[in-house]
């Protein structure tokens, strides 16, 4: 039954190019003389009572057979239904790796199955630290460069480079809205930024502007704002701040702020930048998710503080302390634990200029609030 | 932050009775969504039942919370949201989605009614716009003249229910859970424990 249940797998698989998932159907017990696997909508189901024959079944047969396959497809579909029932066994990953290494197995198969898996296991650790070994094995070939150099504007992207970068960022996408804060996917999304796309200044922002709806949605989500915190970080180290709207500034004490890496990429005007107004406008996304969503997100404000502060710019524009009141605010609402963290950085942010609008909305707001407040 | 389903019952005299319903099960797994739908449509009943009328809960239940508003009429709303959602603007979306109900339906049709026979489909639209709470309603609107201080919170669905009554009773004995939805919630209650394989 285990054996022809793996046929199954293998066969659906093989004729269904477009599955998009999989997932397990509580079935305490067996129907008939049905297959266990059930194909609907694209959407792979294994019915849960065959589940106590087959891992056990897939499970030896890996292990006992390691060294000697009967077969050539033998260990991809063995390897292939084992992770999709349990996708932390480090070892059957390896075998892929191994079947990689000998040419056997195709790199896209094997990260097609790697998002298979993380659309019912949205965290599962092994997982993405194979698919990082994978993306390493692609981006390595020599024979195929990811990255071309384009007149005097540095190096681009291939276009094989932005499909591969796209399709991870798809993946860590639908991995975090299907597990709250998936630390997991959004770590992988940085390492992804930092080593597929070597932080190319173009894809950065098209992050930042993608990740912006995100982050309205998933408020206390830390570990996506960590990643924008990441973005930000990178786009400030590699372009220069627009030395001429810092001029106009009568506050600025400190001369222009990061150093260009690259003084042609600067001076030509085709170079994506960040500049100050762009840094305005992160500061005013993120109060307005803190006033909007009625409940103060600590995460978004902690965010914004700790990578403004240490660049030390705005913290120069700081003028009325209109801190004070927002923390009496934050306070009421409940949240006087993490304010004790947020309320200092919380002034200095608000001293951006955008504290009246704080004021004038937070603390209606806050009067409104319930029981716990009064 | 997520709108999971919005709904309007009627609590009659013994039976609740579910109006029209609109439900986003999208982020669930695939195979799970029809159990979770039941389940929605079940716990927004049982919740009606246990609440008085004329009176504003919300229940918390692990990571979900569900907002109900039983108006003095017996006309009553339910929207299950996650623990991020604005509590304030779901009851003020209940409060539009009842009013604009009670205007488009006859009274007379509300105790016999069913999802298929009421003529009321304003609710899937509204789901969907209110999934994002920022856009659906500008701060001025939010600040209505709400009284939260009258907003009853329970920390458990245990807590609405009586004494000696459990909740597996009820599941079981329901007609609104599929045979699946039923050996959905006994694997579930079963393993408290995180199974890697499960």
């Amino acid at each position: 039954m285990a054996e022809s249940s793996v046929k199954d797998i293998t066969s659906t698989f093989r004729r269904n190019l477009h599955i998009d998932g999989i997932g397990l159907i509580t079935c305490p017990a067996a129907r008939y003389n049905r297959s266990p696997i059930v194909l609907v909508e694209n959407k792979l189901g294994v019915e849960s009572w065959c589940v106590r024959f087959l891992l056990p079944y897939v499970h030896n047969k890996l292990l006992s057979t390691r060294k000697q396959w009967l077969n050539r497809d033998e260990p991809t579909d063995i390897t292939c239904t084992l992770l999709l029932l349990s996708p932390d066994f480090t070892t059957a990953w390896n075998v892929r790796k191994e079947l990689i290494l000998s040419g056997t197995l195709n790199p896209i198969k094997d990260l097609h199955l790697g998002k298979l898996v993380l659309t019912k296991f949205p965290k599962s650790p092994e997982t993405w630290i194979h698919r990082r070994w994978v993306l390493q094995q692609l981006i390595q070939e020599t024979s195929l460069p990811s990255f071309v150099t384009k007149g005097n504007l540095g190096t681009i992207p291939t276009e094989r480079t932005l499909w591969l970068i796209q399709e991870e960022m798809k993946v860590c996408g639908e991995a975090a809205g299907r597990y709250p804060s998936n630390y997991n996917a959004w770590s992988h999304r940085i390492w992804v930024l930092q080593h597929v796309a070597k932080l190319d200044v173009k894809i950065l922002l098209d992050e930042l502007s993608s990740t912006q709806h995100w982050a309205s949605l998933l408020v206390s989500d830390h570990s996506g704002f960590h990643c924008r915190q990441f973005l930000l970080k990178s786009l400030i180290s590699q372009t220069v701040i627009d030395s001429s709207v810092l001029e106009q500034n009568p506050l600025r004490s400190k001369p222009a702020l990061l150093l260009p890496k690259d003084e042609e990429a600067a001076a030509s005007t085709e170079e994506p930048r960040i500049n100050l107004p762009h840094l305005l406008e992160e500061a005013e996304f993120s109060t307005d998710l803190v006033i909007s969503c009625g409940m103060l997100s600590t995460s978004s404000i902690i965010y914004m503080v700790g990578f403004l502060t240490p660049w030390g710019t705005l913290s120069d524009l700081h003028l009325i302390p209109a801190g004070p009141q927002l923390s009496q605010a934050m306070n009421k609402q409940g949240h006087s634990q993490e304010t004790n963290a947020g309320s200092g950085p919380s002034s200095r942010l608000l001293g951006l200029g955008v504290e009246r609008r704080c004021t004038d909305q937070v603390l209606p707001t806050s009067r409104d609030a319930g029981p716990a407040s009064q | 932050m997520k709108l999971y389903s919005l709904s309007v019952l009627y609590k009659g005299d013994p039976k609740v009775v579910l109006l029209k319903a609109a439900y986003d099960v999208s982020s669930f797994s695939f195979f799970q969504r029809s159990s979770v739908q039941e389940f929605m449509t079940f716990t927004s009943q049982l919740i009606v039942e246990r609440s008085a009328k004329g009176t504003r809960s919300s229940v918390k239940e692990q990571e979900y919370l569900c907002h109900v508003y039983v108006r003095n009429d017996s006309l009553a709303g339910v929207a299950i949201a996650d623990n991020e959602y604005p509590s304030r603007v779901a009851f003020t979306l209940l409060e539009k989605v009842l009013d604009e109900f009670s205007n488009q339906v006859d009274k007379m049709d509300w105790p016999v009614g069913s999802p298929a026979t009421i003529r009321y489909t304003a609710l899937d639209g509204h789901l969907s716009r209110y999934q994002n709470p920022r856009e659906a309603d500008p701060i001025s609107k939010v600040q209505a003249e709400l009284d939260e201080t009258k907003i009853i919170l329970h920390n458990t669905m245990e807590s609405l229910l009586e004494r000696g009554e459990k909740l597996d009773d009820l599941v079981s004995k329901s007609e609104v859970l599929g045979t699946q939805s039923k050996a959905f919630y006994k694997t579930a209650r079963k393993q408290n424990s995180c199974c890697a394989i499960m």
